[in-house]
């Protein structure tokens, strides 16, 4: 009876020695391991007195395990920091080029700061959202949707920028759709599926609401890029469809 | 290339001892840990720090993948997550139990010849 009271202790300090694992490890483990702490402390309790000697080794044993996984997520952290760091910087070098070519592009160098926070921004949301699912059309649809959020927002920005027209700021409520559904869909397949396709239907709106008044050339333009964004967005939706139906939630 | 290069370089002890415990068939975590016992006449010792580290990095190697999760009718009724060997964590296993032999095959020549030339 004694025994099995001391048992249920060790079993619940086991169970809060596990949550110091990395949580990816956490999540795949602690089950299996909790179950076998319980099986050797049974074996062991039904062989012979000592049960503490085991309990402080396996303990012991755990705690080593503890930090050897916590030292290779962290390593394995610090990497794809650095990854995406440099990605950033690679993606950096594109306006960098050009406004070296480019008459009129006159970026100070805070333009760059704030652009290359950016583009890592968007590179750790998509690490963090992507690399918790394994299912490829999950991957890709964070990647589409992030790739398309970022254009509209900096098209929308240089556009705002270039004519002085704070009526651009309509197309921020295309990103606001976004921002909201993704966190009330949990970052769910299905619910992010919902979301990407309100963001094509709002910004579908939008362009159907703007005012007839620009030159051919520019209308043209300006409606070539609402369909490649809406398709887009679009797209991500359908790949996240595609991730829901496969078993992603 | 990251299963090819696991099964080709030399393996640890726990993964051998994990190796050779799901040789014979998918085992659960407490099942792999006796039948380890078992084949290292009680000399290898592990508890679920390093049974569940190995297995996790042998998983993303892709040696071994969990097969099914159910009851084990000689324990109690909870359910277990079992675990098998993949074919490249036979593969790696094979590899690896070439190299001993291997090994052996080499000492004992040159034990062989050395005791000749004690012998003279």
């Amino acid at each position: 009876m004694a025994t099995n009271a001391a048992e249920r202790r060790y079993r619940t300090w086991y169970a809060i020695l596990l949550r110091l694992y990395p949580r990816p490890f956490r999540e795949r483990f602690s089950e299996g391991m909790a179950q076998t702490f319980h099986d050797l402390c049974r074996e062991h309790g039904h062989a012979k007195p000592g049960l503490r000697g085991l309990v402080l080794w396996i303990f012991f044993e755990t705690s080593v395990g503890i930090v050897k996984e916590n030292t290779v997520h962290m390593s394995q952290l610090v990497k794809t920091i650095l990854r995406v760091a440099l990605g950033a910087l690679a993606v950096l070098m594109v306006p960098l080029v050009a406004s070296r070519v480019v008459k009129g592009w006159n970026w100070s160098a805070g333009s760059f700061v704030f652009v290359y926070v950016l583009f890592f921004a968007t590179g750790m949301v998509y690490v963090v959202i992507a690399r918790k699912m394994g299912v490829w059309s999950y991957k890709a649809a964070v990647g589409v949707a992030l790739v398309t959020g970022f254009g509209l927002a900096w098209s929308n920005m240089v556009h705002v920028a270039d004519s002085g027209n704070p009526a651009n700021l309509v197309y921020y409520s295309v990103l606001a759709v976004g921002v909201v559904g993704a966190l009330l869909a949990r970052l769910e397949a299905r619910g992010l599926a919902r979301t990407l396709f309100a963001m094509a239907v709002t910004l579908a709106l939008i362009a159907l609401m703007l005012p007839s008044g620009a030159p051919p050339y520019l209308a043209r333009n300006m409606a070539i890029g609402h369909v490649v964004f809406v398709a887009l967005f679009t797209a991500s939706g359908l790949l996240f469809r595609h991730a829901s139906l496969v078993g992603v939630k | 290339m990251a299963k090819k290069s696991a099964a080709q370089a030399p393996l640890t002890p726990a993964v051998l001892h994990i190796l050779l415990a799901l040789s014979t068939g998918e085992r659960h975590g407490y099942g792999i840990m006796k039948q380890v016992q078992a084949d290292s006449q009680g000399k290898a010792k592990m508890g679920p720090g390093t049974l569940y580290g190995s297995m996790g990095r042998m998983m993303e190697a892709g040696l071994i993948r969990e097969s099914d999760k159910r009851v084990d009718p000689e324990m109690d009724d909870e359910r277990r997550i079992y675990y098998e060997l993949t074919g490249a964590g036979r593969a790696a296993l094979e590899a690896e139990l070439k190299r001993y032999r291997n090994v052996v095959a080499v000492a004992k020549a040159r034990l062989a010849k050395g005791s000749l030339a004690h012998g003279h």
